[in-house]
């Protein structure tokens, strides 16, 4: 619809249930990954420090991709979004 | 008399419920895969538990019943920006309305709404000695928080490998306080520092008198930490990381582990060491313990008392055994769990 702002579709991990009080799919809105992200943590303030450092930068192992790219390739997030469009974050899985 | 215990772990939350402290029921986890790092009941009732992840980061909860819980949105945290992170929250203590939280890296916050919203405590976070802090093993923490119950003014805390700090003006300055105690490491600047205090306790009687256990050794304070001296006599080492005081009695509970750069029980056998004459001398209190092929060492947070009478002692290892005392120590119950490496054991009575 003209003047609205494309809606993404978010799926967070389970570790990540007890912030959301259960929830593990949210719906943000933004023109860019940037605003999408910006977005989500408006609507649900306590992810925030979950997903970024005082940096504002994702943490070290959390993991965020837009329509299955990892974001971390990306040369940022000013990256334009579509409406149905999903983010997909998980944690790095490393180690043993 | 019924005790509940909060035991927190690397990988959730338990409830540990002791009916007459006899028959012991086990429930969670809570926080499934989350580290439970503190807790607390609160004065005004509800409970606050401190939870972290090595992913995403720590958060304090808060649940009327222990059941639900709720992550408060405004926690202690360090300005956006900040070269600090915060990283763990070590320590939950109440005091005159007031909840401390003592975190990783090392800082002080405050709240005056049950947990709801934080305050930073500057003159100890940006204290001038801070270019001076350096992490001990355990990350540059501050884990332990002491008030004086005769004067609102006055709070102790201590932070890993820098040393313990009194303030006397409500927290708005901060003063090492180490003289007597050993360096963990001597920094070129800030000669008051680089003290590594492992766990603290006081005695009720005197504010004033403190313990420590330290990298160091064990040390008593008896003039509010202005000076230490260390005693240790009948003590197998002076290593270790939590001391814990019974308000009943007055007896002292310290868990001994084989020098530094092991960190073990010594001989494959965990032991508690009880002081009934205020840190003058120890022995052995660990009847019941497992008495060989047992090296799992006690956290600084991993240890409680709760000053019914007679006292119950409570302690996890990093094992993820769980050992109960109804009796100051005289036997010891080891309950028939295996849960992961235990960081925090607190006890309240129901």
């Amino acid at each position: 619809m003209r003047g609205m702002k494309p809606s993404v579709t978010v799926q967070l991990p389970s570790l990540l249930e007890p912030v959301t009080g259960g929830v593990r799919k949210l719906a943000a809105s933004g023109e860019s990954l940037r605003e999408v992200l910006d977005d989500l943590v408006a609507r649900e303030p306590r992810l925030k420090p979950h997903l970024f450092n005082e940096a504002g930068e994702f943490r070290r192992h959390v993991l965020c991709f837009h329509n299955g790219t990892n974001t971390r390739w990306l040369e940022g997030l000013d990256v334009p979004v579509a409406d149905g469009d999903t983010i997909l974050f998980m944690q790095a899985v490393s180690g043993g | 008399m019924d005790v509940r215990l909060m035991v927190g772990t690397s990988k959730g939350g338990f409830w540990v419920t002791g009916k007459g402290r006899r028959e012991w029921a086990v429930e969670g986890p809570f926080f499934k895969g989350w580290k439970v790092t503190a807790g607390l009941r609160l004065a005004g009732g509800g409970w606050m538990a401190a939870v972290a992840s090595d992913i995403y980061g720590p958060a304090i909860f808060l649940s009327e019943d222990g059941e639900e819980w709720e992550q408060v949105a405004d926690g202690p945290a360090y300005p956006d920006g900040d070269d600090r992170r915060l990283r763990q929250i070590w320590t939950l203590r109440e005091n005159r309305g007031t909840v401390y939280a003592g975190v990783q890296d090392a800082g002080l916050f405050t709240s005056g709404d049950g947990g709801r919203s934080w305050e930073p405590v500057p003159g100890l976070n940006d204290h001038e000695t801070r270019g001076g802090w350096m992490p001990g093993a355990g990350g540059l923490c501050c884990h332990a928080v002491l008030f004086d119950h005769t004067n609102p003014d006055r709070v102790w805390c201590g932070i890993s490998a820098v040393g313990v700090f009194r303030t006397d003006d409500g927290g708005a300055t901060w003063i090492p306080r180490n003289r007597g105690v050993y360096w963990a490491h001597e920094d070129e600047e800030f000669k008051e520092i680089g003290h590594c205090v492992h766990a603290m306790a006081q005695d009720p009687d005197d504010p004033d008198r403190i313990f420590r256990q330290d990298h160091s050794g064990m040390y008593r304070s008896g003039d509010g930490a202005e000076s230490w001296a260390k005693n240790e006599r009948g003590l197998p080492s002076g290593f270790g990381f939590p001391i814990v005081m019974d308000d009943s009695t007055r007896y002292l509970f310290a868990v001994p582990l084989e020098a530094d750069q092991y960190r073990l029980p010594a001989g494959g056998a965990i032991q508690v060491f009880r002081s009934t004459d205020r840190g003058d001398s120890w022995h052995s209190a660990s009847a019941g313990l497992p008495s060989e092929h047992s090296y799992g060492g006690v956290l600084r947070g991993a240890m409680a008392v709760d000053n019914l009478i007679p006292g119950g002692v409570y302690m996890g290892t990093t094992s993820g055994t769980l050992h109960v005392s109804r009796d100051l120590g005289e036997n010891w119950k080891n309950l028939p769990v295996m849960l992961p490496r235990i960081l925090h054991v607190s006890a309240w009575v129901e």
